[in-house]
């Protein structure tokens, strides 16, 4: 069919449009890595767009001569690793025992999940609860609380009944028991998903910074995007850190000064790299969890 | 036939009985692979539900809940009176409903412009750089924006190319009137792509038998995405409308604390910000409990009431 003039053009605007919504996505970041890796004072000039004018590695040198986010990025390294095994221990199981029509109690266990989706107590009981569990302060208020998400035992469970029933009956006739048709049978057949719920856990976890604004201040259990929050509020813990960088020679040249700008844009560039490096790739795992629950039920 | 049936019944009730018990025991794996999403549910769930009840009481720090004195409903008058309280309010309605009503087309106007972009390499390496905002902390997003509104920045540099030399410096950011803009277009930003992909799964699972018909009928493709795209679309669109009504009392926290400034701050707070700073840093804890349930309850009765009325409309709801 040949296309009419009007098509045409509409594929133009269409190609242009799509173009333009690109740079628009991805100029803040271009931007702020621009900075990152400029000289401070000569940043403070204006005009900065996506090359740097004068290239440093100082600006790195000062947020990796600091210790806090150096610790901090253990910190939720390990949170991350934490919460995501156990995110999938409770998840899974959850979503297996559910998917069972004939469990009993099936649909009260159902509702007592659900039900917080849509009512929670609040911040501030929730404050008082860790107090009285002794998890303020304490890493372990990043993992438990939220190893547990209704929607991820939702993603799993209409994952889980895909899969034929043969296959479990097949398991059964062979003398498997519950656990082993779990263990041997469906969790091989799950990686796609549970690829999906993990990394979902890990973006979350990684990028969570508001458990550590409620819940913890002690310095020393501080999470990256936390520190990075605190860079961004206050100037000047930033002033702080250019100062201890010089006292400790963490800076190497000595003409290339750092300013709370540009150890801002570094530091926002080195805690957003792991998500930019490794999201390309794992994309589809990322759409597949939104295609699953949007079928729930 | 009455005999037949209490002979039924004998046999079957006490079995009815056991059979429960014994199902019980054959899932016993089941219940135990279950119990830590159960437990996690109970404590960090419901137990903090029972700290509500400080919301009727005067909360005393160091005697706790069974030590506070009762005072009814004081605490949800005080709310409504004091006017830091009712500014949090109706600030949070005013940003929330617009990013509500008038966020909502951006992502299903996306969707049909991709549904109609059609080289495919093209259109995979445009989703992928439209869903990467998504995936960054709101704090890195708030460090970048802050960035680009600084006075040194690409927007007042690029202003000053616009206007002339007669265009003077200043930092947007600073300006409370400017904060509605800047949590509906960096949400609109941040949100857009990812959020997409849903109209986008259901423009997919349109029946192309539809469209088949519909271009021998002599539509062309805008008439088609008038006639048979959205129309399918309408579903999808009443249960994100329906899941985004809760928010009309709850903004994300992340992006209006990062935003805030302390320029700003008494101007833009919201419930959830003033919950945080009157209950966390300044130890008003059952004040903060009430306004945090107030927003709970009200947030519950919206989606409750859109997805009624929604249901009633349209039929579709999500329960």
């Amino acid at each position: 069919m040949k296309k009419s003039f009007g098509e045409k053009l509409f594929d133009v605007f269409l190609i242009v449009f799509m173009v333009l919504m690109c740079v628009i996505m991805i100029y803040p970041y271009l931007n702020q890595l621009a900075i990152s890796l400029n000289d401070g004072t000569d940043t403070m000039l204006g005009g900065i767009t996506v090359f740097p004018r004068k290239w440093t590695w100082s600006n790195y040198d000062t947020i990796f001569s600091n210790e806090s986010l150096i610790r901090s990025t253990v910190v939720t390294v390990i949170t991350v690793i934490c919460s995501t095994i156990l995110t999938l221990i409770v998840c899974v199981g959850a979503a297996y025992a559910i998917k069972k029509k004939d469990l009993p109690f099936r649909n009260a266990i159902i509702w007592i999940l659900l039900l917080p989706s849509y009512i929670s107590a609040g911040v501030i009981p929730t404050f008082i609860l860790f107090r009285y569990l002794h998890l303020m302060n304490n890493i372990l208020v990043y993992i438990l609380p939220s190893a547990f998400t209704f929607y991820n035992v939702i993603i799993i469970r209409t994952f889980l009944s895909s899969l034929p029933v043969a296959l479990e009956e097949a398991a059964y006739i062979e003398g498997a028991n519950e656990m082993q048709i779990l263990y041997k049978v469906i969790l091989p057949l799950c990686k796609p998903v549970l690829a999906t719920v993990a990394l979902w856990t890990m973006v979350a976890s990684w990028n969570d910074w508001t458990t550590t604004l409620y819940y913890v201040n002690e310095p020393s259990l501080f999470k990256l995007q936390y520190i990075i929050q605190q860079i961004i509020k206050q100037s000047e813990v930033v002033q702080k850190m250019v100062n201890d960088s010089a006292l400790t020679g963490g800076s190497t040249s000595v003409r290339a000064r750092p300013t709370s700008e540009s150890v801002k844009a570094a530091a926002i560039i080195f805690s957003t790299l792991p998500i930019i490096c490794t999201y390309p790739f794992l994309q589809k795992y990322f759409v597949k969890g939104v295609a699953i629950g949007a079928v729930k039920d | 036939m009455n005999a037949l049936n209490r002979k039924k019944e004998e046999t079957f009730k006490p079995l009815g009985s056991k059979s429960l018990l014994s199902r019980m025991a054959k899932y016993r794996f089941l219940y135990l692979i279950l119990a830590p999403a159960l437990i996690l549910v109970l404590v960090f769930c419901y137990l903090p539900m029972f700290g509500l009840v400080i919301a009727f009481q005067d909360y005393d720090i160091i005697g706790g809940i069974t030590a506070s004195e009762f005072v009814g409903f004081d605490n949800f008058v005080k709310i409504f009176t004091m006017p830091k309280f009712t500014k949090a309010i109706i600030n949070t309605v005013k940003y929330s409903s617009v990013q509500l009503f008038l966020g909502l087309p951006f992502p299903i106007m996306l969707a049909l412009l991709f549904n109609e972009l059609r080289m495919i390499r093209f259109k995979r390496i445009v989703q992928t750089i439209s869903y990467l905002p998504y995936f960054l902390s709101w704090i890195s997003v708030v460090g970048m924006f802050s960035a680009f509104f600084a006075l040194d920045g690409t927007y007042n540099t690029f202003m000053a190319t616009i206007v002339g030399e007669s265009y003077e410096a200043k930092n947007i950011l600073t300006d409370a009137e400017n904060f509605l803009g800047i949590l509906f277009w960096t949400n609109i930003w941040k949100n857009i792509g990812w959020n997409s992909i849903i109209f986008l799964a259901a423009i997919t699972g349109i029946d192309p038998t539809l469209y088949e018909a519909a271009m021998v009928d002599g539509c062309n493709r805008f008439k088609q995405v008038l006639y048979i795209t959205i129309p399918c679309l309408l579903p999808t669109i009443a249960i994100i409308f329906i899941m985004n009504t809760a928010s009309l009392v709850t903004l994300n926290f992340e992006q209006v604390f990062g935003f805030q400034n302390i320029y700003i701050q008494e101007e833009t707070e919201v419930i959830n910000t003033l919950v945080y700073r009157q209950g966390i840093l300044n130890a008003e804890y059952s004040l903060s409990t009430a306004f945090g349930m107030f927003q709970g309850a009200v947030s519950f009765a919206l989606v409750c009431i859109t997805n009624f009325i929604v249901k009633r409309v349209s039929g579709v709801g999500i329960w």
